[in-house]
């Protein structure tokens, strides 16, 4: 998969590049709105991460560049300007997601794997993880071909972790992706503990031990 | 005591005004008096002078003395009678039994080598009633003054003070928070209040810039922390996913995320409270506050595993008109603070009618004074997960929206209670 970064925080780009190649994703990145359309125009990509503020130009400015040219990829909004309004213009110009600043990478990452998943693969969206396996088209999980039932929000977790599989995801993280802007309001992040005590449970009793660990202090893991 | 400019300039009126004019009165009636005998005076010379030529032209043969005209005689020894002067008498009249009061003259003539004394008359009954009428008139004009002028006065400063009390409303009414700057009228036709009203509008257009600056320089701090926020945040996750991460590093790294996580959240919502404040969550729509409220409290129970025994009150189809996510921020807000600051096993009682929202919880008393804890930064507690922020925003949303909204704190119950009109 090609992924192209379009941001213009060096440090915040080295980031994002650094995390996504490690998700081996060939990854490249510009800081400029003019080094990003000459980009864009000599290469193919699958995905574009783009951020609103340009020096030199407009990211929406970007987006209509590529639509008008009937351009394919799959763009992910990322802007420091949380506003309704961008968000609605980003979206009607045809970004396919939308992401505030300061976001969890592996947000992102949850972000850009689902938007891949929507538009490069024709109806098998399957999920595996050692003998656990996860419909994404059906919403079912299965743990050694024994049906799982989870909740609405074990599910979402699970999917979380699975599309951030081998890596630490934070509690914070966690609880952003189930409650999107409303964790900030949550009175404490103690229910995502609960969750990974059931889901843990859950998958346990169909036989896939061990699968989530706890990274003490730091967050949860689910290893290949 | 104080009391307004109408009543201090009418009291002052009141006060002084009869004085000046009784004195006026005084010096009117003296005046008068003074003239009346001056004329009376005039009278008698004439009278005397036109008297004598008769007697001398007759050759005396004219009546000695006519009551309450004249009286001639002969002086005889009584040559050194004072003349040219004035005295009062009394003449009696029988045929209307009654004596009226008279000025007489007197003053000596020689005439054939004899000295003849001529006394002429002059009734002072007339000038007495003259002077009493025109005195009378004269106070009877005098209090109808008074009262003119008083009243003059009153309806005078009555629309002169106008301008004046009209900045006196508008200055009264001024909302730094939702208005530009207060614009008077500077063509008041009075010179005074021009020059106030120019002073106010200065005044208020100053106070107004550097609130303005404020509010400004809170929103872009907040939006330029973002960027590094972002950034801290990307090279944390990155950290975390090292191999061979010692249990103490990722410990030290588990803190600093809680704090950046914090420190992303106060940034928020100082962020949200600007945006709260420049106005820019116009669109308005009927909210159904019990139905939202309730959706809130079970998410709330669902998730949250130690949530305090809840006693609650929902009425039905509860609404206002307001901007919806506003309003799940104030609802939340209240929420978690009744979580959080209470005590283990407490308990939350919850109200809504169509008049207003109480919530209150069991808890420690707070360290902050009540009015001081919707302020910002304030902290009921030394609770170091909060931001010290969610009061702050539950009163900005109020104000926005004219609701009131009041704390306290009474036998280990917190109540908060926020009245929609």
């Amino acid at each position: 998969m090609k992924l192209l970064v379009v941001e213009d925080e060096p440090s915040l780009l080295q980031s994002i590049l650094e995390y996504f190649t490690q998700e081996d994703f060939l990854c490249e990145g510009a800081s400029t709105y003019h080094s990003a359309i000459s980009k864009i125009d000599a290469f193919d990509y699958d995905c574009i991460i783009l951020d609103i503020n340009l020096p030199d130009g407009n990211g929406l400015q970007l987006l209509h560049y590529l639509r008008q040219y009937k351009k394919k990829e799959g763009v992910v909004i990322i802007s420091a300007r949380d506003s309704l309004d961008d968000k609605i213009k980003g979206l009607d110009i045809g970004a396919d997601d939308y992401l505030t600043k300061p976001f969890h990478l592996s947000e992102l990452n949850a972000r850009i794997k689902a938007l891949i998943r929507r538009k490069y693969t024709d109806g098998v969206d399957i999920l595996e993880a050692g003998n656990l396996r996860l419909d994404l088209s059906s919403r079912t999980v299965h743990c050694s071909k024994q049906p799982v039932s989870l909740t609405k929000n074990e599910y979402d977790l699970l999917v979380y972790l699975l599309n951030n599989s081998n890596r630490v995801v934070s509690k914070q993280a966690i609880a952003e992706h189930i409650y999107g802007e409303q964790a900030d309001n949550m009175p404490s992040f103690d229910f995502v503990y609960s969750q990974i005590k059931n889901l843990k449970r859950k998958l346990k009793e169909k036989g896939c031990d061990d699968l989530v660990q706890t990274v003490y202090g730091l967050g949860y893991k689910l290893s290949l | 005591m104080n009391e307004t400019l109408l009543q201090k300039n009418t009291r002052v009126l009141l006060i002084w005004l009869p004085v000046v004019l009784l004195a006026c009165c005084l010096l009117f009636y003296v005046l008068m008096r003074m003239q009346a005998h001056h004329m009376q005076l005039k009278q008698l010379l004439l009278k005397q002078d036109n008297t004598w030529n008769a007697f001398v032209q007759k050759n005396g043969d004219i009546e000695k003395s006519i009551r309450g005209e004249y009286q001639i005689s002969k002086a005889g020894d009584r040559a050194d009678d004072k003349t040219d002067e004035l005295k009062d008498t009394v003449i009696y009249y029988p045929a209307i039994k009654k004596s009226l009061p008279f000025q007489l003259l007197t003053r000596s003539y020689e005439w054939q080598n004899s000295r003849y004394l001529v006394t002429t008359f002059v009734s002072s009954t007339e000038i007495t009633h003259l002077i009493i009428k025109v005195f009378l008139t004269e106070i009877g004009i005098l209090i109808l003054l008074l009262v003119a002028i008083v009243i003059l006065n009153r309806k005078n400063a009555g629309s002169l003070w106008r301008p004046f009390f009209s900045s006196m409303q508008k200055a009264n009414e001024y909302d730094i928070t939702t208005q530009q700057s207060l614009s008077l009228p500077t063509d008041t036709g009075i010179a005074e209040f021009n020059e106030l009203n120019a002073t106010l509008t200065r005044l208020t257009s100053n106070v107004n810039d550097a609130f303005q600056r404020q509010k400004q320089f809170v929103e872009n701090a907040s939006h330029e922390m973002q960027t590094p926020l972002a950034i801290i945040r990307s090279k944390l996750e990155l950290l975390i996913n090292q191999p061979n991460l010692t249990e103490k590093a990722a410990s030290l790294l588990g803190d600093i995320n809680e704090a950046n996580d914090r420190l992303s959240q106060m940034n928020r919502t100082l962020l949200l409270l600007a945006k709260i404040e420049n106005n820019q969550f116009p669109a308005v729509e009927e909210v159904d506050v019990s139905q939202m409220l309730r959706q809130l409290l079970d998410n709330f129970q669902h998730h949250y595993e130690e949530f305090p025994a809840t006693t609650t009150a929902i009425d039905d189809g509860v609404t206002v008109i307001a901007n919806p996510s506003l309003i799940e921020i104030l609802l939340t807000n209240l929420l978690k603070n009744a979580v959080v600051h209470n005590v283990p096993g407490g308990k939350i009682t919850i109200t809504l009618t169509a008049s207003g929202y109480i919530i209150e919880n069991t808890g420690l008393p707070t360290e902050t004074p009540a009015n001081e804890l919707f302020d910002r930064f304030k902290k009921g507690s030394h609770q170091n997960k909060t931001t010290g922020l969610g009061l702050a925003l539950v009163k900005q949303i109020c104000s926005l929206y004219r609701y009131t909204v009041s704390y306290q704190f009474r036998n280990g119950w917190h109540t908060v209670t926020v009245i929609f009109k």
